[in-house]
């Protein structure tokens, strides 16, 4: 009989252990190096939809051949079925610490990607933007984890790569 | 007493000729809760030991002998159980004599009686289908609010934010069209527009015992018993007069990080409830209201809870009876609902705070009115007859709030809701070896709102659903066996158009073995659309739910092989496994607009072992059980969608109790261990799932008229969530004083 308690017992501590449960967890997670924060979707998603990049540039870039400057390699995409896309998506853009001029969402239409196709395969499809000016873009100082970098993917509302270069002035 | 003193006494009695007295008292438990219709005897030693007197104790449990002979007397009390006991005396005569018996809890149970598996009275281990009871004393001593908080402890039955499943039934709708039936003292209690339950419309200190009867129960109640059906009986209203206080008080752990805190007091819950009854060998009635309020554990969890109900009892002669019941409740309550993700408030900075909702539904409300009205006429002209008469009235009403809402919908969102009930039926037993039980039923429900109108654009309309039926069930006696066949037909009518016809046979047997009994059943299942499932248009999360008037009734089979054991006399168990075949299960499902709809899956297969044991080992005074239930719950596959797990559906899920009882103490705790749900949430794709491993412990003091409870509720103050972004109760310390007079 005490060997049956005893059994009873050690069922339910361990599946007292079994979990914790839910417990906070921070968007940008400790140690973590780079930026975090949502992204907010908008429109329907286009048909040929590869992928959507989130990525930095530490310059923004001058020209095509500058494209594929960007960071982190590979880059983080982010998730795109309608749940996912129907509310504000976590993203988590590991880098180094620094300064970035342009962190975006690229989207990626289906093909193979060459500096020759990247203006008919890639759009930019948001950015983030200057809280005090969102004409342009936001400057990122990363140190350590850097967090409330969201914005906006407007898929109704999208660039290509020849839309930049040569970049206008007025122009993020 | 010693027999010395007696028997001068006796003598002396003798000697003045037929003198009596009176003995009067109470049967309860070792608890102190009153145990109704406990049998009392009297014995006396005057010509030989013989019993003299015999009675059973009212509803309060008390229990009268007048003219009693005086001189020495035992008296005993017994119940199902419970072990005996008895008290000796010495009646002078002209005596008023009270003896209080307290009975200490027996593991060697005998069947106690039932009336939902068969629609009649019956044995429990003559039911065909799993039974499970609650009774008053089990759930006093969970010291609940509502009645749902003792019935989710029940074994095989689990609610998810409000919406119960027993054997995994009905999975998460947000409280839309609930597989499981509710009555209340046998009459449909389910919503008219939602098919969901209101499980606070009868207050706790009303409900003498809960019957959950596991499987399919389409063949006897129609549509909504697919999973089961969970029956409240309220008290019997006794002789005299009696009253009830019952006070409630507590708190609210705050939330155990401090980057989770969203208020800087604690939040308290506190109500009271008032009842009494007067009753008379032909008529009687009781009267019963209630309060409560309760700040939550959330932001925006406030809530405010009135209710009133009657009940009147009519025996013009002994074979008849007349019952009125009727009740009201109201409540309004912030909706604290969906806790709130990145970005959808101040986050500091967290991926969840599961004690916030999203800034957008900041300032929703929900008004919940609801009553119902019962008429019961019960004629018993024989021993080999009975038939009852019912009509039932069930009305809701709510208006949800929505102050940031967008256009074209409203600001609110309401519906009325009617459900007409009336039911005929018979119970003959032309022999003893047989008992035939048939009768028709019929419910219309109607509904005026804005939000199951139809109208994508939120416009309001008004629709009904007629549900009429006739059905008949026998139990013959072949042998040792009880074997059970019967069937419904059930006819449905939409908006007044064609009838759409529903056959629900089930057969079944049980054969007594020298420890136990086997019991088997099949059945059809089958549950008629809701109105709201059929006709919801509205926004939800940020999604348009859009209607789909063509949607079907869902139907199935479910079958069950049981086995009851009482080998030894400290150790009984149940087992029993079941097998639900579902076709058109309806479900809501995201369609590829981004568009939320109910629609009728391909097919659905819950497979399961259900096994509870329950042993008072080392003494009578600790009684503990286990519960256990493993449910393999799936979508089929079809041409376009592989197998996967149904929704909201845990594997596992387990109950240990223990309960230690002496004289008028008690202690006890519950774990509730339920796994993770194999498949997420489709709406919140990337949300962790979690176990619930829950912990309540309680403790008990009576003493005479006045039983105090005290409970913590998830002690361990575990944080997980069942239903999506919806965080389950916190740790909740809350304590209970009732007296009763």
């Amino acid at each position: 009989m005490t060997a049956t308690r005893l059994g009873l017992v050690a069922v339910v501590l361990s599946l007292a252990g079994c979990g914790d449960g839910l417990t906070p967890h921070p968007i940008c997670p400790a140690g973590f190096s780079g930026v975090c924060g949502t992204v907010t979707f908008r429109g329907a998603l286009p048909d040929s939809t590869d992928a959507v990049y989130v990525v930095a540039y530490a310059a923004f870039p001058e020209s095509a051949a500058a494209l594929f400057t960007f960071q982190p390699f590979p880059p983080p995409s982010l998730a795109l079925d309608s749940a996912a896309r129907a509310a504000p998506q976590l993203y988590q853009l590991p880098l180094p610490n620094g300064t970035y001029h342009w962190v975006l969402a690229a989207w990626k239409k289906v093909g193979t990607l060459t500096p020759a196709s990247a203006d008919s395969l890639l759009r930019e499809a948001g950015y983030y933007r200057d809280p005090a000016d969102t004409t342009k873009a936001g400057v990122v100082a990363v140190s350590g984890a850097t967090t409330g970098i969201d914005f906006l993917v407007d898929f109704t509302n999208m660039h290509p790569v020849s839309y930049y270069f040569p970049p206008l002035a007025s122009r993020p | 007493m010693k027999a010395s003193f007696a028997l001068p006494l006796l003598f002396a009695a003798r000697l003045a000729g037929q003198e009596t007295g009176i003995v009067y008292g109470s049967v309860t438990d070792s608890s102190g809760t009153a145990l109704p219709r406990a049998f009392v005897r009297v014995t006396s030693r005057a010509g030989g030991v013989r019993v003299i007197a015999t009675a059973s104790t009212d509803a309060g449990g008390a229990y009268r002998f007048d003219s009693l002979p005086v001189g020495w007397l035992r008296i005993e009390a017994g119940s199902i159980g419970y072990r005996q006991a008895s008290d000796t005396l010495i009646l002078r005569a002209g005596d008023s004599t009270r003896v209080d018996l307290h009975l200490p809890p027996s593991a060697v149970l005998l069947s106690p009686t039932i009336v939902t598996a068969a629609k009649r009275s019956q044995l429990l281990d003559q039911a065909i289908t799993s039974v499970v009871l609650l009774e008053q004393r089990q759930i006093a001593q969970q010291a609940v609010n509502r009645i749902d908080e003792a019935v989710d402890r029940a074994p095989g039955v689990q609610f998810i934010s409000g919406q119960v499943n027993i054997r995994g039934s009905s999975g998460f709708v947000q409280g839309l069209g609930s597989r499981v039936l509710l009555l209340v003292d046998g009459v449909p209690a389910n919503q008219g527009d939602r098919g969901g339950i209101n499980w606070d419309v009868i207050p706790v200190d009303r409900v003498e015992r809960v019957e959950v009867v596991k499987g399919a129960g389409s063949a006897l109640y129609g549509s909504s018993a697919f999973g089961g059906v969970v029956n409240l009986i309220t008290r019997e209203l006794p002789e005299g007069w009696h009253g009830l206080m019952r006070a409630t008080m507590g708190a609210y752990a705050n939330p155990p990080h401090e980057v989770w805190r969203f208020r800087d007091f604690t939040g308290i819950q506190d109500g009271v409830d008032v009842a009494g009854s007067y009753g008379r060998d032909a008529l009687r009635g009781g009267l019963s209201i209630g309060a409560r309020h309760s700040d939550g554990y959330r932001q925006q969890d406030q809530a405010d809870h009135w209710q009133v109900t009657g009940k009147g009892d009519w025996k013009p002669r002994p074979a008849i009876r007349v019952s009125l019941s009727a009740a009201w409740a109201s409540d309004q309550y912030g909706v604290p609902e969906p806790w709130c993700g990145i970005g959808d408030c101040d986050d500091r900075g967290e991926a969840n705070q599961p004690f916030k909702i999203d800034t957008a539904n900041l300032g929703n409300r929900t008004r919940s009115d609801k009553g119902y009205l019962t008429a019961l006429v019960t004629r018993t002209p024989s021993q080999r007859l009975t038939w009852l008469a019912r009509a039932s009235w069930l009305r809701t009403r709510f208006t949800d709030a929505y102050p940031k809402r967008q256009p074209p919908l409203g600001n609110a969102d309401y519906a009325i809701a009617n459900r007409y009930g009336v039911e005929g039926r018979l119970v003959s037993q032309p022999d003893s070896s047989r008992v035939v039980t048939a009768g028709v039923e019929g419910a219309i429900a109607d509904v005026w709102s804005n939000i199951f109108s139809g109208d994508t654009a939120g416009g309001t309309g008004r629709h009904t659903q007629g549900e009429y039926a006739a059905y008949a069930e026998a139990e013959q006696i072949l042998g040792p066996t009880r074997v059970t066949i019967g069937a419904r037909s059930d006819f449905l009518v939409v908006d007044g158009g064609g009838f759409t016809a529903f056959v629900s046979p089930r057969v079944g047997a049980v054969w007594p073995t020298g420890n136990g009994s086997w019991r088997a059943s099949v059945g059809r299942a089958f549950r008629a659309a809701s109105l709201a499932e059929r006709f919801v248009a509205t926004s939800a999360l940020s999604f348009q739910v859009i209607p789909n008037p063509s949607l079907t009734s869902e139907e199935g089979w479910s079958t069950e092989l049981g086995r009851s054991w009482r080998g030894v006399s400290w150790l009984r168990g149940d087992a029993a496994l079941f097998w639900t075949e579902a076709r058109r299960l309806i479900e809501p499902v995201f369609t590829p607009a981004a568009q939320i709809q109910f629609q009728n899956l391909q097919r659905a297969r819950l497979v399961g072992l259900d096994l509870s044991v329950t042993a008072t080992p080392v003494t009578s005074r600790l009684s503990t059980t286990l519960a256990y239930q493993y449910l393999h719950a799936r979508e089929l596959q079809t041409d376009t969608a592989p197998q996967r797990p149904l929704l909201f559906r845990p594997r596992h899920l387990l109950t240990l109790s223990a309960d230690y009882a002496v004289d008028r103490y008690s202690v006890g705790a519950d774990f509730r261990y339920s796994s993770r749900y194999e498949r997420g949430d489709p709406l919140f794709t990337q949300d962790e799932r979690f176990s619930a491993q829950v912990l309540d412990l309680r403790a008990g003091w009576t003493n005479g008229s006045l039983d105090v409870r005290v409970k913590v509720a998830n002690a361990l103050n575990y944080i997980y969530n069942l239903a999506p972004r919806t965080l389950e109760p916190v740790r909740t310390l809350t304590l209970v004083a009732a007296y009763t007079r």
